[in-house]
């Protein structure tokens, strides 16, 4: 009986691990792989970093005209593995692939949405590195 | 006599508003109030739910890139809820919406366009959209349905600071109080306010 409990104990324990596993980190398909290629050739760095992204996304940029703060976390929350909220009140789903599958899959999109973004958070496009620290950062949480 | 016949059914009606009193607690107690604009008596809207020509209801959103585009940062506004005149305004100014770059391409801009001007409010026969389209002065095209003078008589009960509670945040934010506004259905039965 005991020994049951104990091994219903160590498969519980693994089952959680292994759970746990599957939901950290997330590795790009071919064509954001590609993407993030572009990003290094243009910006002429070698590699990317997730701190680097993580600091980016945290960061707080006063907006010239309306004087608010914003930051990717006045929409996305400082957690991107949790939903965030537009402005608007709409709920935002999390940006983390390792909890979205859906995010970072497609090119058009991921462009889009930082020109969208960027433009509303620095008054500027992001540049590639810091485009490509980003997708870095979110890959690896 | 006749005065009996009309206090008979006042005074039960009564005992009826008594008794949903006595449960308001547990039937509030799903962090929603009601009933904060009025009843619809009160607004001169008695008549059935499909009274007038096309019913009540605004017919949902149904184009695909309008779907993709816009409802990841908002409600997805129906198009009956502005005359066309409005819709052009609104996609003629994708690279400022309301101080966003929505950074559409061409193709898109024409598709969203001829969606919208095609399904305006000015286009429908539901009641709802013909008081919208009514309520506008044909001089302007208003690119805020919040600002629309049936919009904001139809919300004139609802307090400022309700619109601001965290779960609304806007009176743009549709959705949060209708909760079949998606489906083009903004009828009272179907308002929860959020408390918080």
């Amino acid at each position: 009986m005991k020994k049951g409990i104990r091994s219903f104990i160590a498969a519980s324990v693994f089952a959680a691990a292994s759970a746990s596993m599957a939901v950290s980190a997330a590795e790009p398909n071919e064509q954001v792989r590609s993407l993030v290629d572009s990003y290094k050739k243009s910006s002429g760095a070698q590699s990317f970093s997730a701190e680097e992204g993580r600091k980016f996304f945290n960061s707080k940029r006063t907006h010239s005209v309306k004087k608010e703060e914003r930051s990717c976390t006045t929409c996305h929350t400082t957690d991107p593995r949790q939903p965030g909220k537009t402005i608007v009140g709409k709920v935002i789903e999390p940006l983390a692939p390792s909890v979205n599958k859906e995010r970072f899959t497609d090119p058009e999109k991921i462009e889009k949405w930082f020109k969208r973004n960027c433009t509303w958070v620095l008054e500027r496009e992001c540049t590639p590195r810091e485009k490509g620290d980003y997708i870095t950062y979110m890959m690896s949480l | 006599m006749k005065i009996k016949k009309f206090i008979l059914p006042l005074l039960s009606a009564g005992a009826l508003v008594a008794a949903m009193t006595a449960f308001a607690p547990a039937v509030f107690a799903d962090g929603y109030e009601r009933g904060e604009r009025g009843d619809s008596e009160e607004r001169g809207e008695s008549e059935g739910r499909n009274g007038r020509n096309g019913g009540r209801i605004i017919p949902p959103a149904d184009n695909a890139a309008y779907k993709q585009e816009c409802s990841s940062c908002h409600f997805l506004y129906q198009p009956g809820l502005l005359p066309a005149r409005s819709w052009e305004a609104v996609m003629g100014a994708t690279g400022k919406h309301f101080g966003e770059d929505l950074a559409l391409d061409e193709a898109t801009v024409k598709e969203l366009l001829a969606y919208l001007t095609a399904n305006g409010a000015d286009k429908q026969t539901n009641r709802r959209s013909t008081r919208i389209a009514a309520s506008i002065d044909s001089s302007s095209a208003p690119t805020r349905i919040t600002e629309v003078p049936y919009m904001v008589k139809e919300h004139r009960k609802i307090k400022k600071e309700t619109f601001s509670r965290p779960s609304i945040k806007t009176f743009s934010n549709c959705g949060a109080c209708h909760t079949k506004g998606a489906e083009g259905n903004f009828e009272e039965d179907f308002v929860k306010i959020p408390k918080n």
